[in-house]
């Protein structure tokens, strides 16, 4: 058995669209990022991985596995999918038994297997509440909890950090650290680069359907510092926000939004940002979203593929 | 090597019972299971309300069947009286008239045109007999051709589309199973259900039709053939739900509307007899046809386009049905494993 997931020459076309387009990579174990904007063919990577869509042309293999044989693919491997929706009417603990008990586990086993692996990812409290009932970050987890339930070598996680509130989003991303210490692959997906770059072993660049960079990127993050970027936050009692945020030497800029539930902030290191927001978190602002402005995910990207047609 | 299948299929079989069972997108199987046992029973309770009516009348004006049916045509009004006694009712219209009389069970009119009796009309207390040519009409114009045939196209397409409408069916393919495993699985979940809702609807019409007859009726008819027609019917609901599961299992699979492969299934079954031989075998109602007790007669005041709905076509034996019916089925099962392996999640583009 080998121990990379390769891509070999591979695309993938819907009818026309094109969804990746002469992929060749080799994934080692670690965390692995795979970072593009929306439609750059994130998803389309990890569904060919999961043999959800098969590929148009070219060959994909996972550990010595071959993603058309679920039989063999599902004991090495889990899949948290971008899509929000579940079984009608189960509980999340009744999601992941019954899932388990499609892997062949008794009752009981699969019982057990749930309970523990819901109390990992933070959810034991809500675990006979109904899923419809689950905020965005919780339904996240119990993805998060589904995909890692029966115990894979490696994970496939599909923008699992979108819709986390700070303090959330980085007792998950231990919980990636810590899966990645156990040897396991981690692959993550996600459309903001400095959201996982620095727990990253490995980035891959993805933008049109084409990989335009892989490797270890920290080099080109300390280089966007240079960049201002900006944040789009909603949260509870803005103006203090404002206030708080604009005191520290990295943030260019701080405005109010109209309705006075949010801010646009200006920084010139994302990193130092999402840290302090992290300290600011825990002083009762109630934060509902954090997103980077549109516009400046098109400029991130721009500025790191430099705005030319891909050539690979 | 079966227990190697048997587990995962049962696994799969569990999570879909629930689901086809009481699924609130399922309601209406049950309603069209149970309509045609309303209507029955609603026909007994008439039929039990006109005899107690005519009992009523017989004891207020005695007769006997044998008085009532010695009385011919050319007889006068007084012979009528000294043989039958006075009618529970005259209708008088000039030179014509009609005496109305009862025995308790029939119904007898007599009627005069002028002074002499012109003929004697009857009209019989239903009979088991009548009553299961009705049943037979019932079950194949009705019952097989639109509850059977709806009740599946609705229960089987929706095993995989309601799952890709309902975006949740990739937590199956995320799981070490074979697709054969969950055709197989949802297939068998589904036939469940229909086989239960439905044969216990044909149970129940069967039940229904016979409250109106006495006890000793019903027992002479079971120690005839009744039985073997009651199981033959109750066979034949399950082999409907078993062929026509199959074939809108592998619909829901291939087509993101159910509506044009049901309507296009049930044309297909309608111009069954004028296929040649070879073809009518593609059909699932040639072998449920041949599997029926009794064929249903066209009745003369029917309808051209009822009268071709229920013709039969020349059938098979018993055994030939059966086994051509499971290869059908077979065949589409297969087919349908096919199908589910080409399965890719798309949801965005339904
Ligand atoms: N089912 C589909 N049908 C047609 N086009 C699709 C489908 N799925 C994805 N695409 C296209 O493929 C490209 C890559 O999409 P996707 O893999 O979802 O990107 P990402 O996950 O990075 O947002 C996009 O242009 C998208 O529009
Ligand atoms: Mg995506």
């Amino acid at each position: 058995m080998s121990g990379a997931i390769t891509f070999d020459n591979v695309s993938r076309f819907y009818g026309d669209v094109l969804g990746v387009n002469r992929v060749t990579l080799s994934i080692p174990p670690g965390i692995t990022s795979l970072v593009g904007p929306n439609g750059s063919g994130k998803t389309t990577l990890m569904n060919l991985m999961t043999g959800l869509v098969r590929p148009t042309r070219g060959s994909i293999d996972v550990l010595g596995v071959s993603p058309q044989d679920p039989e063999r693919l599902f004991k090495i491997v889990g899949y948290s999918t971008q899509f929000d929706s579940y079984p009608r009417g189960m509980t999340g603990f009744q999601f992941i038994q019954s899932y388990l008990r499609l892997f062949g586990m008794s009752a009981n086993d699969a019982a057990a297997a749930a309970m523990r692996v819901i109390e990992r990812v933070n959810l034991a409290e809500a675990a006979n509440r109904k899923i419809a009932g689950y905020s965005k970050g919780m339904r996240q987890r119990i993805r998060l909890a589904q995909a890692i339930a029966h115990d894979p070598r490696v994970l496939v996680l599909d923008e699992p950090l979108n819709g986390l509130d700070p303090l959330v989003r980085s007792e998950t991303i231990a919980l990636f650290r810590a899966w990645a210490a156990e040897g396991r692959h981690v692959i993550v997906s996600s459309h903001v680069l400095h959201e996982v770059d620095s727990i990253s072993d490995q980035v891959i660049l993805l933008a049109n359907g084409y990989v335009v960079a892989e490797g270890q990127i920290r080099g080109v993050r300390d280089e966007m510092r240079e960049h201002p970027m900006q944040v789009v936050l909603r949260c509870t009692r803005a103006n203090e926000m404002a206030a708080r945020v604009f005191g520290a030497d990295h943030v260019v800029e701080a405005r109010l939004h109209a309705d006075g539930g949010g801010l646009l902030i200006k920084t010139r290191d994302a990193d130092k940002f999402y840290t302090m927001l992290n300290h600011i978190a825990l002083d009762g602002f109630v934060i509902e979203s954090v997103a980077p402005a549109d516009d400046n995910v098109n400029s991130l990207y721009e500025y790191l593929i430099g705005g030319e047609e891909p050539t690979r | 090597m079966i227990g190697m299948w048997l587990s995962p299929i049962g696994s799969v079989v569990r999570l879909e019972m629930k689901k086809t069972f009481f699924s609130k997108r399922g309601l209406w199987v049950y309603l069209v299971a149970l309509a045609p046992v309303a209507v029955m029973f609603l026909h007994s309770m008439v039929s039990l309300a006109n005899g107690e009516e005519r009992r009523a009348l017989a004891a207020a004006h005695p007769t006997s069947a044998a008085a009532l049916q010695s009385i011919m045509p050319g007889m006068t009004v007084d012979e009528v009286l000294e043989r039958a006694g006075e009618p529970f009712d005259r209708v008088d219209l000039g030179r014509r008239g009609v005496f109305r009389y009862t025995d308790g069970r029939d119904a007898y009119n007599v009627n005069f045109f002028n002074n002499q009796v012109a003929r004697v009309t009857t009209r019989t207390r239903d009979t088991i007999a009548y009553d299961s040519t009705i049943f037979a009409t019932v079950f194949q114009f009705f019952y097989l051709r639109l509850a059977i045939f709806f009740g599946c196209v609705g229960v089987f397409t929706n095993l995989f589309r309601g799952e890709l409408l309902d975006k949740s069916l990739h937590y199956y393919l995320l799981t070490p199973l074979r697709r054969e495993v969950l055709v197989i699985g949802k297939y068998i979940a589904g036939l469940t259900a229909t086989t239960v809702i439905f044969c216990t609807g044909t149970v129940l019409q069967i039940w229904a039709l016979s409250l109106h007859f006495e006890k000793s009726e019903i027992a002479d008819f079971l120690n005839a053939d009744g039985w073997s027609h009651i199981a033959a019917y109750v066979g034949v609901t399950a082999a409907a739900c078993l062929g026509y599961g199959s074939v809108f299992l592998a619909a829901g699979l291939l087509f993101k509307n159910p509506i044009i492969p049901a309507a296009s299934v049930e044309v297909w079954e309608s111009l069954n007899i004028f296929l040649p031989a070879t073809l009518k075998k593609v059909s699932v109602i040639y072998y449920l046809q041949s599997l029926c007790p009794i064929v249903a007669q066209p009745d003369e005041n029917m309808n051209r386009f009822l009268k071709l709905m229920i013709n039969a076509a020349e059938p098979v034996s018993a055994p030939v049905a059966i086994i051509g019916l499971f290869v059908v089925t077979g065949l589409v099962l297969l087919l349908s494993g096919r199908l589910a392996r080409r399965l890719e999640i798309n949801y965005s583009t339904d």
